[in-house]
């Protein structure tokens, strides 16, 4: 499936807390795997990358499960 | 990774490891600067967001280790002002016991009179995400609202205004959606800054 997400970015680290990549955030979301082991934490720490994460999981249509407790 | 702001005309050194440890020191894998102006765009004159992508040895600092920053404006017979720099995103919290949300920001004024300009200056350092955030300030009791929208790496100063109806201001606070960079800033008459310095997470 192809997204609107620059497949470049895939290296580059999304979330510093959970040292989550873009790379790995558009793979859990195409296998449905959403958030992976170990990253569930992903957007609730400093919340500084809450907004990208957002914007990245709707892109990657994946429910975000981000501002639920 | 760290943010703070740069204006033209100051001398300004930030200190990428905490307490000038030389050993250390060699533990930085990587470092990366950005500026961006107050649009979002890649640096111009003016006011810039200043990014520090930091990277260490995760052995020896599994945390975002602090970053001090020197401020002085050159000529200036002042002395210089020595401020934390913003911790924007990331470091693991939770593994130094802050999983507290850090979106909510507030800062006290000091008892005597305000002199000179204040403002809070806040950037946005997402990628994509548009940041909304709300600026309140404190009149003895007497509460002001601003709101304010920025679009991904832009920045503004949201100027205070010192007294309200005979009441002087004593706090202020930042509200957002997310994380953003922010400081207040102080200013003498003159236009030179008097005061740098980050706010401070409401709930710990």
């Amino acid at each position: 499936m192809t997204t609107p997400l620059d497949a470049t970015l895939d290296p580059e680290i999304l979330c510093y807390c959970t040292l989550l990549t873009f790379g790995e955030l558009r793979a859990a979301c195409a296998a449905g795997t959403w958030p992976p082991p170990g990253k569930e934490q992903t957007g609730r720490l400093c919340t500084g990358c809450q907004g990208d994460l957002q914007y990245c999981l709707r892109l990657l249509g994946a429910r975000s499960g981000v501002l639920t407790p | 990774m760290s943010a703070t702001f740069h204006e033209v005309g100051y001398a300004h050194l930030v200190e990428l490891v905490h307490q000038r440890d030389r050993a250390a020191r060699r533990r930085l894998h990587s470092v990366r600067l950005s500026a961006y102006a107050g649009d979002g765009g890649t640096c111009r004159h003016g006011r810039l967001l200043v990014v520090f992508d930091a990277r260490y040895d995760a052995r020896v600092f599994p945390y975002r280790p602090h970053h001090y920053g020197y401020l002085h404006r050159r000529d200036s017979a002042s002395p210089p002002l020595y401020y934390a720099v913003n911790a924007t995103l990331g470091g693991v919290p939770d593994r130094i016991g802050a999983g507290a949300i850090n979106n909510f920001e507030t800062y006290l004024f000091l008892d005597r009179a305000i002199s000179g300009h204040h403002a809070v200056a806040v950037g946005n350092l997402s990628r994509f995400a548009s940041g909304q955030a709300e600026v309140m300030s404190y009149y003895d009791g007497i509460r002001h609202v601003e709101t304010l929208e920025l679009a991904p790496k832009a920045h503004t100063e949201i100027a205070l205004t010192s007294e309200r109806n005979g009441h002087r201001l004593r706090r202020v606070e930042l509200k957002a959606l997310f994380r953003l960079a922010s400081y207040v800033v102080g200013r003498r008459a003159s236009g030179e800054l008097a005061l740098f310095d980050h706010m401070f997470t409401y709930f710990k």
